[in-house]
């Protein structure tokens, strides 16, 4: 491939020589300014704050040079563009700078004292005119570790986090299934990866499994994307498989159907290891030992004794019945065959028609993955169509079909480091780290209520705080994470924000849900602040400890939030923070960091306790490398040795979860929950994130230019429609008549049909925002166009929708 | 003699943008200015999207430092200079800033900073700084996926010359007689 100068000018731009505007400025050359301090070298260890990854860096000064870099050392090392920016976040003239209080329309500042004194003393009023329940919190990632111990202070159940619109479904695919946590609980062992499958996921972090990649791809290893755009991985050696939006589930259905029908899937484990050979009843219920006689609440077939026997006793249990054995356990099926008449309905010919994706790709595909023994990433950015659930079960279904579960290569259960939380239900109380005893919310927490399998719902919270139901909400701590680019009932949110009587913002930028908020406080990012944390991202059990590389620059009066919350407690209610030994001592916030770090001691020594190890060891390697491994990955434990989570403790292709919940125990291929395009002028609007900007990193003046604030469209669309790259159109929230401009790139990073939007990045409303960043109002907010309707039972909110396009 | 050169794995790449932003930190100070030549920040990297052709690519473009460079030639003072270690680099104090090395350059390579009135371009002073130290440029020490290398092509064990040695690559504008340093790598 050459290209000649002529296409290659095209493809560049000519240069512009522009003559400038400014003036001559002498400034001494770094490398000078190096030579001024040869000693000034400075290297601190830090945990990447930028997304929720949490990868390992460097922050690294020279002279007058300060810059991010990897820590290759680190288990999970980093990095990718948003750390990249962090300087700039740092210096950013748009930080909030002081407390700042709402006063008629208008943010007035004031002092800490002040703000702090004033939420106290409203808050500690709505809690007794209303119950503590009435006080809802939210957070991204950050601060996460701390909050429970506000939220149990305020004695509220309601500390409602950012999932519901990010990895609510994925994560109770993974609770139903394997009877796992969180993404990072489960994961592929990328560098021993033989054939990996991407299904909706970018791999836009953590840049540790990245670089774990690279190593299988240095080996050739192949990679499948299927997405109905190009994420930033397909720029490179990959095969994009471009989807109809919402019909993931149809995909991986016609995969199991020619992994089933062709013997490519592993009988073995799927005998052994899933629930498989488990009876069920024509009701659709498990059959019960004491039914046929013998023990245990599962029964399968034995082949060996020709009867049936407790599902893990069976020596040779069957997959199939045979018509005899039918009739002795009253016409039961087993999940196998109910699983393989689920799968029927989904031939490749059929997928395709649903998916758009060829018939000879999904069986090419199928065969590629089963024969290499593949794996396929279960899931992280998950909330997506609604019909997710059944996406990701049956992606985790596919891995247990091959047999490639927690082996080298496959899909593997990370290794706990048992960091605690600061905070744990225990009887009746709950219990700190340090061993104090707090009283236990009386109500529940009001999402849990509505959706029972989720992580967390905070889109219910809007409706609560409109209806009064189930429970008044009349008071809100929004903690560094932006609900407005979040949630997907924009509209609802924006109204019931307006209704409550105490919002407080506590964050680092002015994200729109800041206009709405009484009280703004300025929080410390995250090279200005230390913690301990568990290592994510990596299958081995490892801790790190970020460190503090920076204070906040000149005339930015930040504090680190936990200090706010204590002193909030504090000044509401003495005695609650004086039983957690925290009192006016503490108010000093370098005297905070003293009381904080005897809770991180305290969850060390639980660390220690555990691995064997002192704690001493442990606070040095802290210091010293900025991580600690505790125990390197064992493959072939779970299930093998150990049994899953699972009520069966096997691999539930048939869900008992799913059932006891009434939700359908087998996955399927459900209709997305937004009304699909059908006129030719609408599209699905899609929308992703990618490891050059986060929700706080759209605000930094690269992102002017890294962010893409564009709606894309494919080429063969805009011919059709007569839109020209960089034109601007009207879009028309097809399920909700939201009506917005952007400008369109022409592109074939995404499919026809199909519109993209990056989220958490255009469209940015708050009136903080000064005339040098208007451009961070430019483009749309994905979660404007949405249906704002939820997947039951696992509380899952689709930020996809469709909208209409009108040239103008 | 020394060859230095880079090596960007095309077929790799994630298009993570941190060597684009780690650039502007190191070398730039975290500059918020623009950089109004490329409409881009400043940083020494560019980022080009081809999305017309029947699948995306991307193109991450920087100083070349050609074996015949034609910044050099064009430059009236001496200023562009191709150094012994085969890196194309700047003196700024021979500078006039008359740019006709940044309307030479083919790969549009160079920019103009405003503060030091002067074009700029790879490398940066930082990273020469930290090659002086041995260490790796800070665009290859960021990348998380491997799409990076620097070093020797006259050193047959350096990791460059043993990565090209076992991939397929181009060379832009190869064509026209500027023997570019900067490998493309498309696949193994
Ligand atoms: S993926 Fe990028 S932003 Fe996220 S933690 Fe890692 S380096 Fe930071
Ligand atoms: S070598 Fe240094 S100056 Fe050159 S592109 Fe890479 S980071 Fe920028
Ligand atoms: S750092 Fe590496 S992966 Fe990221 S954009 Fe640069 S070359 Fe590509």
């Amino acid at each position: 491939m050459e290209l000649q100068r002529r296409e290659f000018l095209k493809l560049v731009g000519t240069a512009a020589v522009v003559s400038s505007a400014f003036g001559v400025v002498h400034v001494a050359s770094a490398s000078q300014q190096a030579a001024a301090s040869p000693s000034g070298e400075r290297v601190v260890s830090v945990m990447c704050g930028a997304c929720g990854a949490g990868c390992g860096l460097l922050f690294v000064e020279r002279g007058g040079r300060r810059y991010l870099l990897p820590n290759l050392e680190h288990p999970q090392p980093g990095m990718c563009g948003r750390p990249a920016s962090a300087l700039q976040m740092w210096s950013h003239p748009l930080r909030l700078k002081k407390p700042l209080k709402k006063v008629g329309d208008k943010f007035v500042e004031v002092d800490w004292d002040t703000a702090l004194n004033e939420i106290a003393a409203k808050l500690k009023e709505v809690v007794e005119r209303y119950g503590p329940e009435s006080v809802v919190i939210t957070r991204h990632d950050v601060h996460s570790w701390f909050l429970p111990l506000f939220q149990y202070l305020v004695g509220t159940p309601n500390l409602i986090g950012h999932e519901g619109t990010c990895h609510s479904a994925s994560t109770a695919a993974r609770a139903a299934v394997l009877g796992a946590g969180g993404p990072p609980i489960v994961d592929p062992d990328y560098e021993n990866v033989s054939y990996l499958v991407l299904v909706g996921r970018n791999l836009d972090a953590a840049m540790g499994l990245v670089r774990r990649l690279a190593a299988a791809r240095g080996r050739g290893v192949k990679i499948v994307v299927v997405d109905p755009r190009a994420p930033n991985i397909a720029f490179g050696s990959v095969e994009w498989v471009p989807i109809i939006p919402g019909t993931d589930a149809a995909f991986l259905m016609a995969m199991a159907y020619v992994i089933i029908n062709e013997g490519l899937y592993d009988a073995d484990f799927v005998k052994r290891y899933t629930n498989a050979p488990m009876l069920i009843k024509p009701d659709g219920t498990p059959l019960g030992g004491k039914e046929v006689g013998v023990e245990g609440d599962y029964v399968a077939w034995d082949a060996a004794d020709n009867a049936p026997a407790p599902l893990d006793k069976a020596k040779d249990p069957v997959l199939m019945l045979s018509e005899e054995a039918r009739q002795r356990v009253g016409g039961a099926r087993t999940v196998w065959e109910l699983f393989v008449e689920r799968v029927s309905k989904y031939p490749p010919d059929v997928a395709a028609k649903i998916t758009d994706v060829p018939a000879d790709t999904i069986v090419r595909i199928a065969r590629e993955f089963a024969t290499a023994r593949g794996v396929i990433e279960d899931g992280w950015y998950a909330a997506k169509n609604g019909n997710d659930f059944d996406t990701y079960r049956l992606i985790l279904i596919l891995n247990a079909l091959v047999g490639n579960i927690d082996k080298r290569g496959g899909l593997c259960f990370q290794e706990s480091a048992g960091f605690p939380n600061v905070c744990d239900p225990a009887g009746p109380d709950v219990v700190t780290v340090t061993g104090v005893k707090l009283p236990a919310p009386k109500a529940k927490r009001l999402d849990k209520l509505l959706y029972p399998l989720n992580t967390s719902t905070f889109d219910a919270v809007y409706e609560a705080i409109l209806t009064g139901q189930p429970y008044p909400v009349k008071a809100l701590f929004i903690v560094g994470t932006s609900p407005l680019q979040r949630d997907a009932r924009y509209q609802m949110a924006v109204e019931a924000l307006k209704k409550l009587e105490l919002v407080v913002a506590i964050d680092i930028f002015p994200h729109d849900h800041v206009d709405y908020a009484h009280y703004v406080l300025p929080d410390l990012m995250y090279l200005e602040r230390e913690e301990v944390a568990t290592v994510r991202w990596t299958l081995h059990a490892a801790i790190q400890k970020s460190h503090k590389a920076l204070d906040p620059p000149p005339g930015v009066d930040a504090r680190h939030a936990p200090w706010m919350f204590m002193e909030i407690v504090r000044r509401a209610w003495r005695d609650r923070a004086k039983a957690v030994g925290y009192d006016e001592r503490y108010a000093d916030p370098h005297k905070f960091e003293e009381w904080e770090r005897q809770l991180v001691e305290a969850a060390l020594k639980k660390v220690a306790d555990r691995f064997k190890v002192s704690v001493d060891d442990l606070k040095k390697a802290l210091e010293e490398k900025g991580f600690v491994v505790l125990k390197r990955k064992s493959y072939g434990v779970r299930p093998y040795k150990t049994k899953l989570g699972t009520p069966t403790g096997r691999v539930e292709i048939y869900s008992i979860t799913a059932l006891k919940n009434k939700l359908d125990p087998l996955p399927d291929y459900r209709e997305p929950l937004y009304t699909r395009p059908k006129a030719p002028d609408e599209f699905y609007l899609v929308n992703g994130k990618d490891n050059v900007v986060s929700s706080h990193f759209a605000f930094t003046p690269n992102a002017k230019y890294l962010g893409d604030r564009t709606v894309w469209m494919n080429p063969k669309d805009a011919e059709r429609l007569g839109v020209r790259d960089g034109d601007e159109v009207e879009l028309e929230g097809i399920d909700n008549g939201f009506k917005a401009r952007a400008r369109v790139r022409v592109t074939n990073r995404v499919r026809e049909g199909v519109l993209f939007a990056h989220a958490f990045l255009g469209g940015r409303r708050s009136s903080l925002i000064t005339e040098r960043f208007a451009y961070l109002r430019e483009g749309v907010n994905p979660q404007w166009f949405t249906t704002g309707k939820i997947e039951p039972v696992v509380g899952s909110a689709p930020t996809n929708s469709t909208v209409r396009v009108r040239r103008l | 003699m020394t060859r230095l050169a880079h090596l960007w794995d095309q077929s790799r790449c994630i298009a993570c943008g941190a060597c684009i932003a780690a650039c502007n930190a190191a070398n730039y100070g975290s500059s918020t200015s623009p950089n109004v030549s490329w409409n881009w920040l400043r940083t020494n990297i560019r980022r080009i999207e081809l999305s017309n052709g029947p699948r995306p690519m991307l193109y991450l473009l920087q100083c070349q430092h050609c074996e015949n460079p034609p910044c050099v030639t064009v430059c009236p003072t001496g200023a562009s200079y191709k150094d012994r270690d085969g890196l194309v680099k700047m003196n700024y104090d021979l500078c006039i800033g008359c740019r006709y090395c940044m309307v030479a350059c083919p790969y549009d390579a160079r920019w103009f900073n405003e503060s030091m009135w002067t074009p700029v371009k790879c490398m940066g002073e930082e990273c020469q700084a930290r090659i002086a130290k041995g260490e790796q440029p800070v665009c290859v020490a960021v990348c998380p996926a491997g799409a990076r290398d620097f070093g020797d092509l006259d050193d047959p064990s350096s990791s460059i010359s043993r990565r090209l040695a076992n991939s397929r690559y181009v060379k832009l504008l190869d064509n026209m007689g500027t023997k570019p340093k900067y490998f493309v790598v498309v696949g193994p």
